[in-house]
């Protein structure tokens, strides 16, 4: 018992290393990654546009319910032919749509930015760099 | 014979599937990118932990445990600890998916990071309790070997 417990803590070390240099370099990478060419971040909304823009959340219809960013709009991938005539609704041209999903990688916020541009023709269509996470982290 | 060698099947595949897990916990290939910021937000839809900040120390490390254990298994020296790991792991894994289910949580897994088919939670429940069994097995071996291994006590040793 001893002794596995020993051997326990001493792998519980040996992952510890690696894992301390990989939280050290993503500090340091994710503050350097830029956003890419459709992707804003909660800091240009507030100063390109001054938080005038439509929000559209991408997430299933439970995490919506259960919490969004003040005004956004429901419209995800399962629920686009329910959805989408209560986003054009809400739809002004000249305002931008930011689109966000749970956050990290994920790539609803993207699939719905692109079916905006390809089947609606909207334009200004923007994708939130971290999503969620970083609305409700800020 | 046969239950040394069942055995090794069993490491081999606990191995395979904590290693593979603990990969795509760390980078996600399809993107090319790491995959913590994911792992990070599965964890905190499971709602589990009371600081949102922990989930990101948990979704750091967890990965590298995964790794670690599932290489260890086969180091002599550390193989009954690396079956502790994953035994306990494996526990874990059980009762958050568990406690998800209980409390109707509509979430993904992450399990094997963003690699992974979506499973209802009986599906995810047997897979994360044959995990645990197989990896219960390896841990009672490797303590039965080390047990084996040492020298008996003086004055019980036949003469």
């Amino acid at each position: 018992m001893i002794r596995a417990l020993r051997q326990f803590a001493i792998v519980l070390g040996i992952a510890l290393l690696p894992a301390l240099v990989s939280g050290a370099i993503q500090l340091k990478w994710n503050a350097e990654v830029p956003p890419k060419k459709d992707e804003v971040t909660i800091a240009m909304v507030h100063n390109n546009w001054s938080d005038h823009v439509l929000w559209v959340d991408a997430r299933t219809r439970a995490k919506y319910d259960h919490a969004h960013i003040p005004d956004a709009v429901l419209l995800n991938e399962d629920e686009w032919n329910s959805l989408v005539a209560k986003f054009l609704d809400a739809w002004d041209p000249d305002v931008p749509v930011v689109v966000y999903c749970d956050g990290g990688s994920c790539d609803a916020s993207h699939a719905i930015a692109e079916r905006m541009r390809s089947e609606l023709k909207i334009e200004k269509v923007y994708v939130l760099k971290g999503g969620w996470g970083a609305w409700s982290g800020k | 014979m046969v239950g040394k060698i069942a055995v090794l099947l069993l490491r081999v595949a606990v191995s395979a599937v904590f290693l593979y897990a603990g990969v795509m916990k760390i980078w996600d290939f399809r993107h090319g990118q790491s995959a913590t910021p994911d792992f990070t937000l599965a964890i905190q839809h499971f709602e589990i932990l009371p600081n949102p900040d922990l989930a990101v120390l948990l979704a750091v490390y967890l990965p590298w445990l995964e790794v670690t254990a599932a290489l260890t298994l086969f180091v002599k020296r550390l193989a009954l600890g690396a079956a502790t790991a994953v035994t306990v792991m494996s526990v874990v894994f059980l009762g958050a998916i568990g406690s998800a289910w209980a409390r109707g949580l509509d979430i993904r897994c992450g399990c094997f990071g963003k690699d992974e088919v979506s499973l209802s939670y009986p599906s995810l429940m047997l897979r994360d309790a044959l995990l645990l069994a197989a990896a219960v097995v390896v841990l009672v071996w490797e303590a039965r070997r080390k047990r084996a291994l040492t020298p008996s006590p003086e004055g019980e040793s036949p003469s």
